[in-house]
């Protein structure tokens, strides 16, 4: 599968491979730099996520902020029993899902506040999206990704998903995690990742398949 | 070929590389021989493509000073709330030792309070009672007088008595004069003359020794009377049937009202008890009776004679100015 293998090194190529728990011990002792340096090294891989999961930019970042936040004012109660990546990440989402159920109650939408959500797509989306779906040699990334329409396409569908769907999808096909790493952060067991991904892109392809009518 | 239950899964998990490598290799084979499950493999893998390629969004640039920004409002907030919590501690604290302070001085006033009130008290404690008792209820002093000196008031009378037995009656009243009264106290001017009065002027002992013996010979009377002389001139009060006793009571008294007094009292009682019947009865009881103030009569003991009482008495003891008069019953 050298298709897979070339997406997971593209997601992996992402990362600053800095050993976390140095930088973890320098915070313990005080030390403001290393605090910077952890903040700079998952910064947009933290607001990434969120924003994949929360869809609205300034939310993003406000709970990007808030996540790092948390993160250094709670560094000494980390005990390094998983990853400090981990870590980070379980903080970050449970954010966003906290901030998305709220929302949810309140009675806001993400899909409405979004400008980069839409619900309706013209013909050239659903043109360029047939096409990307029915070839079947392998795409370039980079066009993908400068792609427009197939960016609305993606996001508007991440967006129909519901946020537990969203969670587990965003981060293991968006931020690369594996379903060990995606268990510990949602807290949930590898099983249930598992199903709840088989779930969420058979339910994302169902609503690719709607565009396509 | 048979159904494989959740073959979603299962492409999922071969898609993501979660399979053993024995599954791996079945899926491999599986997708190979199927066209179905190779064509639902590859929509699978265009959503995870669609989803896996999408533009990496980079955090805002002042992400990182944003979050110093913010920890450091909350450091200073925190500081606030610790800085407000201290000055609210502090200015409890302060009031507290205030109040400390406080309660420590008016403890020491009272104890120096105590301490001036034990010394000045007992100078000053004991005069005030007194001088209020003195403003709202006058003290009641009962002032003993000094005791006047009792000099008696000379009793000055007439005793008028009339008998049957006239001359064994003078006899013995002569007798009983020359054996109790001195010499120097009466005077009889002439003795066998028995309508001469006797007038004595003699002390109250010599007179209650006299008048014992008298009273001897008073059932032989017939009348008894006795003039007690007022202090207003030529006015005497009359007690009729008077006895011994109560001429005893009228002369030994020492204040003149109450002698005249006593002198009405007896007038009246006698007057009203010469009217009761039964008179003789009365009579012989009150002079069976020996009076309280009746002296005892002398009694010899032996063959010696009386000894003359002394002649030496001095004026201010002659209080009993007594007039003795004896006449006949016609």
């Amino acid at each position: 599968m050298t298709e897979v293998a070339n997406m997971d090194t593209y997601a992996s190529k992402r990362r600053i491979d800095i050993d976390d728990s140095v930088l973890v011990m320098r915070c313990w002792q005080g030390d403001s730099a290393a605090m910077e340096q952890l903040v700079l090294k998952y910064q947009n891989r933290i607001y990434n996520v969120v924003l994949k999961i929360c869809s609205d930019p300034d939310d993003a970042a406000e709970l990007t902020q808030e996540t790092f936040v948390k993160v250094i004012e709670n560094i000494d109660d980390f005990q390094g029993r998983s990853g400090f990546y981990t870590w980070v990440f379980r903080i970050a989402v449970n954010l966003t899902l906290n901030y998305c159920r709220r929302n949810a109650r309140l009675g806001f939408s993400s899909l409405d506040s979004s400008p980069a959500i839409l619900t309706e797509y013209s013909s050239q989306s659903s043109r360029v999206l047939r096409e990307f779906l029915s070839d079947d040699s392998s795409p370039d990334p980079a066009a993908v990704a400068q792609n427009k329409e197939l960016y609305e396409i993606a996001v508007g569908s991440l967006m129909k998903l519901d946020d537990a769907q969203r969670a587990v999808i965003v981060l293991r096909d968006i931020e690369g995690m594996n379903y060990a790493q995606i268990a510990k952060v949602l807290d949930i067991e590898l099983g249930t990742v598992r199903s709840r991904l088989s779930r969420a892109r058979s339910k994302l392809r169902q609503i690719l398949e709607a565009i396509l009518q | 070929m048979k159904e494989i239950p959740n073959m979603d899964e299962l492409l999922n998990s071969f898609i993501d590389g979660e399979l053993p490598a024995r599954q791996h290799t079945e899926v491999q084979r599986l997708v190979a021989h199927d066209e179905k499950i190779s064509r639902r493999l590859q929509q699978l893998k265009r959503c995870k493509m669609l989803l896996n390629f999408l533009p990496v969004a980079e955090a805002p640039p002042r992400t990182l000073e944003n979050v110093k920004a913010s920890l450091a409002r909350k450091t200073t907030l925190l500081d606030e709330q610790y800085s407000d919590f201290a000055e609210q501690a502090g200015a409890r604290h302060l009031l507290g030792r205030r109040v400390l302070a406080a309660a420590a001085m008016l403890g020491l006033v009272a104890i120096l309070t105590v301490v001036i009130y034990t010394i000045v008290a007992p100078e000053t404690v004991p005069q005030r009672p007194i001088a209020v008792e003195r403003r709202e209820q006058p003290l009641k002093v009962d002032v003993v007088k000094p005791e006047p000196t009792m000099v008696a008031v000379p009793f000055s009378g007439r005793l008028e008595l009339r008998t049957s037995y006239l001359p064994a009656v003078v006899a013995f009243i002569n007798r009983a004069i020359e054996d109790n009264i001195p010499s120097d106290e009466w005077i009889a001017s002439d003795q066998s003359n028995v309508k001469e009065p006797h007038a004595l002027v003699c002390s109250r002992e010599s007179f209650n020794l006299l008048l014992a013996e008298l009273g001897n010979i008073w059932n032989k009377l017939d009348s008894a009377a006795l003039f007690v002389d007022t202090e207003v001139f030529g006015e005497q009060i009359i007690v009729d049937a008077v006895t011994t006793r109560q001429i005893a009571g009228i002369v030994n008294q020492n204040d003149s009202k109450k002698r005249v007094e006593l002198a009405k009292d007896f007038a009246v009682l006698n007057g009203i008890a010469e009217h009761l019947p039964g008179k003789e009865i009365l009579t012989a009881i009150d002079d069976n009776t020996v009076g309280l103030i009746t002296p005892p009569k002398p009694v010899l003991t032996s063959n010696q004679k009386t000894i003359k009482k002394s002649t030496t008495r001095t004026e201010a003891n002659r209080n009993v100015h007594l007039t003795i008069t004896v006449t006949g019953s016609s």
